[in-house]
């Protein structure tokens, strides 16, 4: 997954340096975005849940703060999907007649490396963003600015 | 419209990765069946090992040539690998038959003792070997325990829970489905012995009309649930189904077997 990385994208309508707090508040978000990628591949709900939550917690935060915590959603929504597609059909190779075979160790392969992107992508926002740094991701960060304009 | 465009291209990339991924048999790179097979074969012998330290195992040809020879029937007519399976007759007055991981089949000289007639035990040798034929005990130890703690068994790191999972295969039973599904490859193996099928359906029709007022123990009964339905089950099954009611062993050496049985504890 790209980042693109920038300390002020006049698209996104940056135009201030966010304050310690703000810079504090949209990093957490990707924490917690992390901890959900953690739990989210086992149990997928997870992944919408707690960031969710985060964004509901935060949606009267600054722009920067409320940016963030979407593009940090909205990336756990896509996982939500294919985590659970995986999670169901490791359910039923448990619980009912599916045998093991190559497709489901290739999906859950596929499944992995998603999730892993998105977790390296998470921690360096994370990151950059504790520093008040501006990171959109490639295609999310487009779509957090339609969703979440200034 | 770029959104979408963008939407699109995670999306192809997603089962691109998928589809590229496909193209190699990972069951044989990662050994999966390989692995399934030597873990079965390792819980095989160890739970085999466990339980014949605590129990009488007879090997006399007079019990177990007979026995064998049904076992042997059921197979050649039904295109089952007799060397397979591992027969084991164990000198214990419960009503009781069993299957273990990598085709252990064990044989109470209660259950003997108890059936009726040939076709009767040859039912619940038939419903045992199904169990086998359709790995229902490694399907059922994998949903309680798990691949990784079964591997764990056959490296001796979970001794405690290897004697829960023996205690849970010798005295309780498949789910609904896999019991049923026993049923009818078993009524199946019979009418292709021609060995009747409703020997079956019969025993398990006494065993539930007996339960009620039997002190003494029937594992067997009790670790197959629901009995009266099954019978019931097994009958509509064969119902309208052409088959020959042939004995396997003559008349003699089937009571032979059931006397050298009673002898046994003697």
């Amino acid at each position: 997954m790209d980042i693109f990385e920038g300390a002020v994208k006049p698209k996104s309508g940056f135009t201030y340096e966010p304050g310690e707090n703000e810079a504090e508040k949209a990093s957490n978000s990707y924490l917690m975005s992390l901890i959900a990628v953690m739990c989210g591949l086992p149990l997928p709900i997870v992944n919408l849940v707690a960031t969710g939550f985060f964004y509901l917690g935060n949606r009267d935060g600054t722009h920067f703060v409320r940016w963030h915590c979407t593009q940090a959603l909205i990336s756990q929504l896509s996982l939500l999907f294919m985590n659970s597609a995986g999670f169901w059909w490791t359910i039923h190779i448990i619980f009912y007649d599916t045998e093991i075979s190559s497709p489901y160790i290739a999906y859950m392969m596929t499944v992995l490396l998603f999730n892993f992107a998105d977790f390296v992508a998470t921690i360096y926002s994370a990151v950059q963003t504790r520093k008040g740094k501006h990171v959109s991701w490639w295609f999310y960060g487009e779509l957090t600015n339609v969703l979440c304009p200034r | 419209m770029k959104l979408l465009l963008k939407f699109t291209f995670l999306v192809v990339l997603f089962f691109g990765t998928w589809f590229v991924l496909l193209q190699f048999d990972w069951m044989t790179i990662l050994k999966v069946q390989q692995i399934k097979k030597t873990t079965e074969e390792k819980l095989g012998d160890l739970f085999w090992d466990m339980f014949k330290a605590e129990q009488d195992v007879i090997r006399r040809s007079e019990i177990a040539g007979p026995i064998d020879s049904l076992v042997t029937h059921l197979c050649r007519k039904n295109g089952i690998e007799r060397k397979k399976l591992k027969l084991h007759i164990v000198d214990n007055d419960v009503v009781n038959a069993f299957t273990l991981p990598d085709d252990h089949l064990v044989v109470f000289t209660g259950l003997i003792k108890e059936v009726e007639t040939e076709s009767e035990f040859v039912g619940v040798l038939g419903h045992e070997i199904a169990h086998a034929q359709n790995n229902h005990v490694m399907k059922k130890l994998m949903k309680e325990v798990g691949m990784s703690v079964l591997i764990s068994m056959t490296n001796g790191s979970a001794g405690e829970l290897a004697r829960e999972s023996l205690q849970s295969i010798t005295s309780s039973a498949f789910d609904r489905e896999l019991e049923r599904e026993a049923d009818l490859d078993a009524a199946d193996y019979m009418m292709k012995a021609d060995v009747d099928p409703e020997g079956l359906a019969t025993f398990l029709y006494r065993m539930a009309d007996d339960e009620r007022d039997m002190p003494r123990a029937v594992f067997w009964l009790s670790s197959h649930p629901e009995s009266r339905e099954r019978a019931e089950a097994i009958i509509m099954y064969i119902k309208g189904k052409d088959f020959y009611k042939q004995p396997v062993l003559s008349d003699e050496a089937w009571k032979a077997l059931k006397a050298e049985v009673e002898k046994e504890k003697e």
